[in-house]
């Protein structure tokens, strides 16, 4: 380990200071720990620092030497090396430190390594008892590039493959979420979730399309289950008195509720998708009741007879 | 591949030295304090990075670092002088892990300026580009503080399956939030057993005043569905429309056809089933499971006589 880490500081710190690109020969001839290598070793060392530095997040590029390209060269550039400073305090760093340790992907901890390229922080005891899972994380680094550096994402949905414009990535409900129009039909925000397809390609390009300004990617989820996509009629329920306090829990922020005087729940929900919210409202059993629009609770009374009535 | 191990280590390296040079006067302790480090692998550090540098690797060359009188002193070194920049993976962790507490009520004030900051300098065109939200229910840091201070609570609790509802003691071990809803993992008095409830699901929690010993090792927070001898089973087949089942509900598949999917299903209570089967409509035919037919029956009558006038 010792020889790798010195061979990879003196390779990055000529890197970083040549101002040109430089061949892998020169690479070889000139930075300290490669000079007695016979090819073959020198291939392999070279390959493995490369994919160190890498890993840790350096922008290690291979560029033409001239304009006929007939040599490469490997070049760090400045701009994309360094971190842009977001000039933390030491107490966000140790919160931001506390919630890397709280939150897991799938089991797995995004870890200390990231705060301590931010300056670091003192290591929280692990006693805390609380802990959330947002669940599988495997594709969450390149939809979120993706996002970040406005490329298209290509991947296999349902049966068909698609070419998006990730406008934002959504994790709610315990699932995540990419938003954003297909590049064909560039009008219409479309959610996709990202444990439905089996990977994405990111593409090229940076800066590939332009995000509406204003738009906000949390819009394009529903926060409940039957709010998806515009509401067609406003249902009014009464709960019970002894499941109001759940319902109230369950209900989106877009209904809107009233106690009477039995302690009863009047709510008045917009609901887009009727099959989702009628189901839920079968959660409830016979404690809660229906009230209206007609048409939709005759529909519901004939869901639950199991047959038209 | 490169180890991990050797990875990190290289990674605590290349933030270190820009810490040190950024701010000169910086001791050993706080420096071990910031990065993690034992003082025997600062200087361990210190001196790898004493013999690396620029070509040549002349004294002229070479990067200097030492320990002055407990001071770490960085020279020589201005092309580490700033940290790397993060990885994606970094960078969606951090942010996704820090708007998640944020958005779950559980985040400090620092906690919500410093995800501000990172966003500003990671997505600085794309305000509101990364949403996370966990539910908020009430009684998250009411059960979170009663775990840490080992105070024994009474909840009243409506279960998810049975739609009852008690009054159960309970030793909270731990609050975990997983697939979209917060649970708490305890000892329950009232069962004497180990229980995991959804949080969503309890009305009230109260402070019973007594106190408890905690696990020295308690088991990991996660929610298991564990089918035992008690449960009801069931075979239903969905049609296209209600395939979603398969992903929802710990189903076994027993035949996957073109135009249905039969599973065997089972749940500590029929009315799991039952709610499901009429729910799915025309979508779903139960097969074979005579407790749950006889649980959806039930269910339908007890829904019905809410709309007798209608019928």
């Amino acid at each position: 380990m010792q020889k790798v880490i010195e061979r990879a500081l003196n390779l990055l710190a000529f890197l970083l200071t040549a101002g040109r690109p430089v061949t892998a020969d020169e690479i070889r001839t000139t930075v300290a720990g490669y000079g007695q290598a016979e090819d073959e070793a020198f291939r392999r060392m070279f390959e493995r620092d490369k994919d160190l530095l890498r890993r840790l997040g350096v922008p290690l590029e291979l560029r033409p030497m001239d304009a006929w390209e007939v040599e490469f060269g490997y070049v760090i550039p400045d701009e994309a090396y360094a971190l842009a400073d977001p000039g933390l305090t030491d107490d966000e760093r140790a919160a931001l430190l506390l919630a890397a340790q709280a939150v897991r992907f799938g089991g797995q901890a995004a870890g200390p390594d990231a705060i301590l390229k931010l300056g670091g922080a003192p290591l929280g005891n692990g006693g805390e008892p609380l802990a959330a899972d947002l669940g599988d994380g495997r594709f969450l680094p390149d939809v979120y590039r993706a996002v970040a550096e406005h490329r298209t994402l290509a991947f296999r949905y349902r049966g068909r493959d698609r070419l998006i414009h990730p406008y934002g990535l959504v994790h709610r409900r315990g699932h995540w979420y990419v938003v954003g129009p297909e590049a064909s039909d560039p009008g219409t925000v479309k959610a996709f979730r990202l444990d439905r397809a089996d990977g994405f390609d990111v593409g090229q390009e940076a800066e590939a399309f332009r995000r509406p300004s204003g738009f906000r990617a949390g819009d394009a989820i529903p926060e409940a289950p039957w709010e998806a996509g515009p509401a067609s009629v406003e249902a009014t329920v009464v709960f019970d008195a002894d499941v109001a306090w759940l319902a109230e829990r369950q209900l989106g922020r877009r209904a809107t509720i009233e106690t009477d005087d039995d302690g009863r729940l009047v709510a008045v929900v917009p609901v887009a998708g009727e099959q989702a919210f009628l189901g839920w409202l079968i959660g409830f059993e016979d404690h809660a009741e229906l009230i209206g629009p007609p048409e939709l609770r005759r529909r519901f009374v004939e869901l639950v007879a199991g047959s038209p009535s | 591949m490169t180890s991990p191990r050797t990875a990190r280590r290289l990674n605590r390296i290349l933030a270190m030295l820009p810490w040190v040079m950024a701010n000169p006067g910086a001791t050993v302790d706080e420096l071990c304090d910031r990065f993690g480090y034992t003082r025997n692998q600062l200087v361990s550090d210190l001196n790898t990075v004493f013999v690396c540098g620029l070509p040549g690797y002349g004294p002229g060359d070479l990067m200097v670092a030492y320990i002055d009188d407990d001071e770490v002193v960085v020279e020589m070194a201005d092309y580490f002088a700033r940290p790397v920049r993060l990885t994606a993976p970094e960078a969606i962790g951090l942010l996704a892990s820090g708007r998640a507490l944020l958005s779950s009520g559980q985040g400090s004030e620092a906690l919500r300026s410093a995800v501000d900051k990172l966003e500003a300098v990671l997505l600085p065109a794309g305000e509101d580009a990364v949403v996370v939200e966990l539910p908020d229910p009430p009684l998250v840091d009411v059960l979170r503080r009663a775990a840490a201070a080992g105070d024994v609570v009474r909840i009243e609790h409506t279960s998810v399956a049975s739609g009852r509802t008690t009054v159960r003691d309970i030793e909270p071990w731990s609050v975990f939030g997983t697939l979209g809803n917060w649970y708490v993992s305890a000892f329950c008095r009232s069962a004497g057993a180990e229980r995991v409830f959804r949080v969503d699901r309890i009305r009230s929690a109260v402070a019973t005043g007594e106190r408890f010993e905690p696990p020295a090792e308690p088991p990991p927070p996660e929610v298991r569905y564990t089918p035992s001898e008690d449960d009801v089973r069931a075979t239903i087949a969905l049609g296209p429309r209600a395939r979603w089942v398969a992903d929802y509900y710990p189903v076994e598949v027993v035949a996957d056809e073109d135009d249905r999917l039969v599973v065997r299903f089972s749940a500590a209570d029929p009315k799991v089933a039952a709610r499901l089967l009429i729910r799915l409509g025309d979508s779903a035919t139960l097969l074979d499971g005579d407790e749950v037919e006889a649980a959806t029956s039930a269910l339908r009558a007890a829904i019905l006589a809410r709309y007798q006038d209608d019928r």
